[in-house]
Protein backbone atom coordinates (compact mmCIF):
# COMPACT_ATOMS: atom_id res chain seq x y z
CA UNK A 1 0.00 0.00 0.00
CA UNK A 2 2.68 2.48 1.02
CA UNK A 3 4.29 1.95 -2.27
CA UNK A 4 1.27 2.60 -4.49
CA UNK A 5 0.63 5.71 -2.07
CA UNK A 6 4.26 6.29 -3.39
CA UNK A 7 3.91 5.84 -7.03
CA UNK A 8 0.58 7.70 -7.10
CA UNK A 9 2.26 10.93 -5.56
CA UNK A 10 5.18 10.53 -7.83
CA UNK A 11 3.28 9.98 -11.20
CA UNK A 12 1.35 13.10 -10.24
CA UNK A 13 -2.14 10.89 -10.00
CA UNK A 14 -1.96 11.98 -6.38
CA UNK A 15 -2.74 8.90 -3.12
CA UNK A 16 -5.66 10.53 -2.63
CA UNK A 17 -7.41 8.43 -5.48
CA UNK A 18 -6.80 5.32 -3.05
CA UNK A 19 -7.82 4.28 0.25
CA UNK A 20 -7.59 1.40 2.51
CA UNK A 21 -9.64 1.62 5.80
CA UNK A 22 -10.36 -1.44 7.84
CA UNK A 23 -13.56 -2.19 8.64
CA UNK A 24 -15.01 -4.92 10.98
CA UNK A 25 -18.05 -7.82 10.13
CA UNK A 26 -19.89 -5.57 12.97
CA UNK A 27 -19.13 -1.98 11.79
CA UNK A 28 -22.40 -1.11 9.20
CA UNK A 29 -21.77 2.43 10.54
CA UNK A 30 -18.26 2.68 10.09
CA UNK A 31 -18.74 1.53 6.81
CA UNK A 32 -21.17 3.72 5.28
CA UNK A 33 -19.62 6.60 6.95
CA UNK A 34 -15.98 5.37 5.08
CA UNK A 35 -18.25 5.50 2.12
CA UNK A 36 -19.79 8.54 2.37
CA UNK A 37 -16.25 10.36 3.19
CA UNK A 38 -14.43 8.40 0.13
CA UNK A 39 -17.13 9.56 -1.95
CA UNK A 40 -17.49 13.23 -1.59
CA UNK A 41 -13.42 12.98 -1.03
CA UNK A 42 -13.27 11.74 -4.90
CA UNK A 43 -16.00 14.47 -5.79
CA UNK A 44 -13.42 17.48 -4.94
CA UNK A 45 -10.77 15.34 -7.04
CA UNK A 46 -13.55 15.61 -10.08
CA UNK A 47 -13.40 12.92 -12.33
CA UNK A 48 -10.20 11.00 -13.54
CA UNK A 49 -8.59 12.12 -16.70
CA UNK A 50 -7.37 8.75 -18.30
CA UNK A 51 -5.56 10.44 -21.20
CA UNK A 52 -3.81 13.21 -19.38
CA UNK A 53 -2.13 10.53 -16.87
CA UNK A 54 -1.74 7.71 -19.46
CA UNK A 55 1.51 7.51 -19.45
CA UNK A 56 2.32 8.00 -15.94
CA UNK A 57 -0.52 5.41 -15.35
CA UNK A 58 1.27 2.76 -17.66
CA UNK A 59 5.02 3.84 -15.80
CA UNK A 60 3.32 3.28 -12.65
CA UNK A 61 2.15 -0.44 -13.65
CA UNK A 62 5.04 -1.27 -15.45
CA UNK A 63 6.74 -0.18 -12.23
CA UNK A 64 5.11 -2.59 -10.20
CA UNK A 65 5.79 -5.28 -12.26
CA UNK A 66 9.16 -5.31 -12.22
CA UNK A 67 11.38 -7.74 -10.63
CA UNK A 68 13.00 -5.34 -8.73
CA UNK A 69 10.11 -3.87 -6.89
CA UNK A 70 8.41 -6.79 -6.50
CA UNK A 71 11.38 -8.49 -5.07
CA UNK A 72 12.32 -5.39 -2.72
CA UNK A 73 8.49 -5.74 -1.45
CA UNK A 74 8.22 -9.36 -0.89
CA UNK A 75 12.01 -9.72 1.28
CA UNK A 76 10.82 -6.48 3.11
CA UNK A 77 10.44 -8.95 6.71
CA UNK A 78 13.42 -10.75 5.46
CA UNK A 79 15.76 -7.66 4.98
CA UNK A 80 14.18 -5.54 8.10
CA UNK A 81 13.52 -8.56 10.74
CA UNK A 82 16.18 -11.14 9.93
CA UNK A 83 19.27 -10.56 7.75
CA UNK A 84 20.48 -10.82 4.21
CA UNK A 85 22.66 -13.74 2.99
CA UNK A 86 25.98 -11.57 3.90
CA UNK A 87 24.43 -11.10 7.89
CA UNK A 88 23.24 -7.55 7.53
CA UNK A 89 20.16 -6.31 8.42
CA UNK A 90 18.67 -3.48 7.48
CA UNK A 91 16.05 -0.75 10.00
CA UNK A 92 13.19 0.41 9.11
CA UNK A 93 14.62 3.51 7.49
CA UNK A 94 17.38 2.04 5.43
CA UNK A 95 15.09 0.12 3.83
CA UNK A 96 11.93 2.44 3.08
CA UNK A 97 15.39 4.83 1.37
CA UNK A 98 16.20 1.75 -0.58
CA UNK A 99 12.70 1.33 -1.55
CA UNK A 100 12.15 5.01 -2.67
CA UNK A 101 15.19 5.03 -4.74
CA UNK A 102 14.39 1.93 -6.46
CA UNK A 103 10.99 2.98 -7.06
CA UNK A 104 12.13 6.40 -8.20
CA UNK A 105 14.35 4.89 -10.51
CA UNK A 106 12.02 2.40 -12.13
CA UNK A 107 9.55 4.72 -12.42
CA UNK A 108 11.33 7.22 -14.46
CA UNK A 109 12.64 4.33 -16.95
CA UNK A 110 9.54 3.20 -17.33
CA UNK A 111 8.28 6.21 -18.41
CA UNK A 112 10.89 6.67 -20.89
CA UNK A 113 10.16 3.59 -21.88
CA UNK A 114 6.20 4.40 -22.46
CA UNK A 115 7.20 7.74 -24.36
CA UNK A 116 8.90 6.00 -26.97
CA UNK A 117 6.90 2.77 -27.42
CA UNK A 118 4.46 4.30 -30.56
CA UNK A 119 6.95 6.39 -32.49
CA UNK A 120 10.51 6.69 -32.36
CA UNK A 121 11.58 10.10 -30.81
CA UNK A 122 14.70 12.38 -29.94
CA UNK A 123 15.72 12.86 -25.99
CA UNK A 124 14.79 16.46 -26.22
CA UNK A 125 11.08 15.34 -27.42
CA UNK A 126 10.87 13.10 -24.64
CA UNK A 127 12.36 15.01 -22.39
CA UNK A 128 9.75 17.57 -23.08
CA UNK A 129 6.74 15.06 -23.43
CA UNK A 130 7.52 13.49 -19.78
CA UNK A 131 9.36 16.32 -17.73
CA UNK A 132 12.38 14.75 -17.34
CA UNK A 133 15.67 16.46 -17.46
CA UNK A 134 17.53 15.93 -20.95
CA UNK A 135 20.66 13.73 -19.40
CA UNK A 136 18.62 11.87 -16.72
CA UNK A 137 16.79 10.47 -19.84
CA UNK A 138 19.69 10.20 -22.17
CA UNK A 139 21.38 8.28 -18.72
CA UNK A 140 17.65 5.90 -19.57
CA UNK A 141 17.64 5.68 -23.05
CA UNK A 142 21.41 4.39 -22.69
CA UNK A 143 20.70 1.76 -20.16
CA UNK A 144 17.35 0.80 -22.00
CA UNK A 145 19.80 0.42 -24.94
CA UNK A 146 22.12 -1.87 -23.50
CA UNK A 147 19.63 -4.03 -21.98
CA UNK A 148 18.13 -4.81 -25.72
CA UNK A 149 14.53 -2.70 -24.32
CA UNK A 150 15.55 -0.07 -27.24
CA UNK A 151 17.25 0.87 -30.14
CA UNK A 152 18.34 3.78 -32.51
CA UNK A 153 15.83 4.13 -35.20
CA UNK A 154 16.57 6.99 -37.84
CA UNK A 155 17.92 10.83 -37.15
CA UNK A 156 17.20 13.93 -37.39
CA UNK A 157 19.81 15.84 -38.77
CA UNK A 158 22.49 14.25 -36.77
CA UNK A 159 20.45 13.57 -33.80
CA UNK A 160 19.69 9.99 -33.03
CA UNK A 161 15.93 8.91 -32.35
CA UNK A 162 14.97 6.08 -30.19
CA UNK A 163 12.42 3.51 -30.36
CA UNK A 164 10.88 1.13 -27.78
CA UNK A 165 11.85 -2.75 -28.70
CA UNK A 166 8.91 -5.06 -28.13
CA UNK A 167 9.71 -7.02 -25.26
CA UNK B 1 -25.73 21.28 -19.25
CA UNK B 2 -23.38 19.41 -17.57
CA UNK B 3 -24.99 16.49 -14.88
CA UNK B 4 -23.28 16.94 -11.76
CA UNK B 5 -19.99 14.50 -11.57
CA UNK B 6 -20.73 11.48 -9.98
CA UNK B 7 -17.74 9.82 -9.19
CA UNK B 8 -17.56 6.09 -9.79
CA UNK B 9 -15.46 4.38 -6.87
CA UNK B 10 -14.43 0.12 -7.31
CA UNK B 11 -14.20 -1.30 -3.89
CA UNK B 12 -12.44 -4.11 -3.09
CA UNK B 13 -14.28 -5.95 0.11
CA UNK B 14 -12.89 -8.73 2.54
CA UNK B 15 -15.27 -10.81 2.73
CA UNK B 16 -15.15 -11.46 6.08
CA UNK B 17 -15.20 -8.29 7.75
CA UNK B 18 -16.07 -5.07 5.22
CA UNK B 19 -18.15 -7.18 2.76
CA UNK B 20 -20.13 -8.11 5.90
CA UNK B 21 -20.36 -4.74 7.21
CA UNK B 22 -21.27 -3.54 4.17
CA UNK B 23 -24.28 -6.26 3.94
CA UNK B 24 -25.42 -4.55 7.69
CA UNK B 25 -25.13 -1.21 6.61
CA UNK B 26 -27.64 -2.30 3.95
CA UNK B 27 -29.74 -4.55 6.28
CA UNK B 28 -30.04 -1.61 8.60
CA UNK B 29 -30.68 0.43 6.01
CA UNK B 30 -27.87 3.20 6.40
CA UNK B 31 -27.63 5.73 3.78
CA UNK B 32 -24.68 5.49 2.17
CA UNK B 33 -23.33 7.33 -1.88
CA UNK B 34 -24.27 4.81 -4.57
CA UNK B 35 -20.85 5.42 -6.00
CA UNK B 36 -19.26 1.97 -5.06
CA UNK B 37 -19.02 -0.88 -7.48
CA UNK B 38 -18.38 -3.86 -5.10
CA UNK B 39 -15.47 -6.75 -5.84
CA UNK B 40 -15.46 -8.90 -3.20
CA UNK B 41 -12.31 -10.93 -2.82
CA UNK B 42 -11.97 -13.92 0.44
CA UNK B 43 -9.20 -11.03 2.08
CA UNK B 44 -8.12 -7.87 1.41
CA UNK B 45 -4.68 -8.92 1.08
CA UNK B 46 -5.47 -10.70 -2.00
CA UNK B 47 -5.36 -7.00 -3.10
CA UNK B 48 -2.13 -6.90 -5.69
CA UNK B 49 -1.31 -3.31 -6.45
CA UNK B 50 -1.42 -3.98 -9.39
CA UNK B 51 -5.55 -4.39 -9.03
CA UNK B 52 -5.50 -0.33 -8.32
CA UNK B 53 -3.87 0.76 -10.91
CA UNK B 54 -6.32 -1.60 -13.67
CA UNK B 55 -9.23 -0.44 -11.83
CA UNK B 56 -7.67 3.29 -12.60
CA UNK B 57 -7.09 2.12 -16.04
CA UNK B 58 -10.49 0.61 -16.49
CA UNK B 59 -12.26 4.16 -15.73
CA UNK B 60 -12.65 4.66 -11.77
CA UNK B 61 -12.20 7.52 -10.37
CA UNK B 62 -10.83 6.29 -7.26
CA UNK B 63 -10.22 2.68 -5.48
CA UNK B 64 -11.24 1.85 -2.27
CA UNK B 65 -9.76 -0.98 -0.48
CA UNK B 66 -11.23 -2.47 3.05
CA UNK B 67 -11.06 -5.35 5.33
Amino acid sequence: MHVVEYLLDLSGIGRNRMQLRWVSSAEGQLFADYVTQFSDLTRELGPFDLDQFKLPLAAVEQTLTSPRIRWLMGMSRQLTERENVYHEKLNEEEYTRLLHQAIEEEYEKALVLEAIKESPQLVREISGRIGLPKPRVSFWLSHLKNSGQAEIKGYDETTPKFVALAA
Amino acid sequence: MSEPFEPKILAFLCNWCAYAGADLAGVSRLQYPPAIRVIRVMCSGRVDPLYIVNGLKSGFDSVFVSG
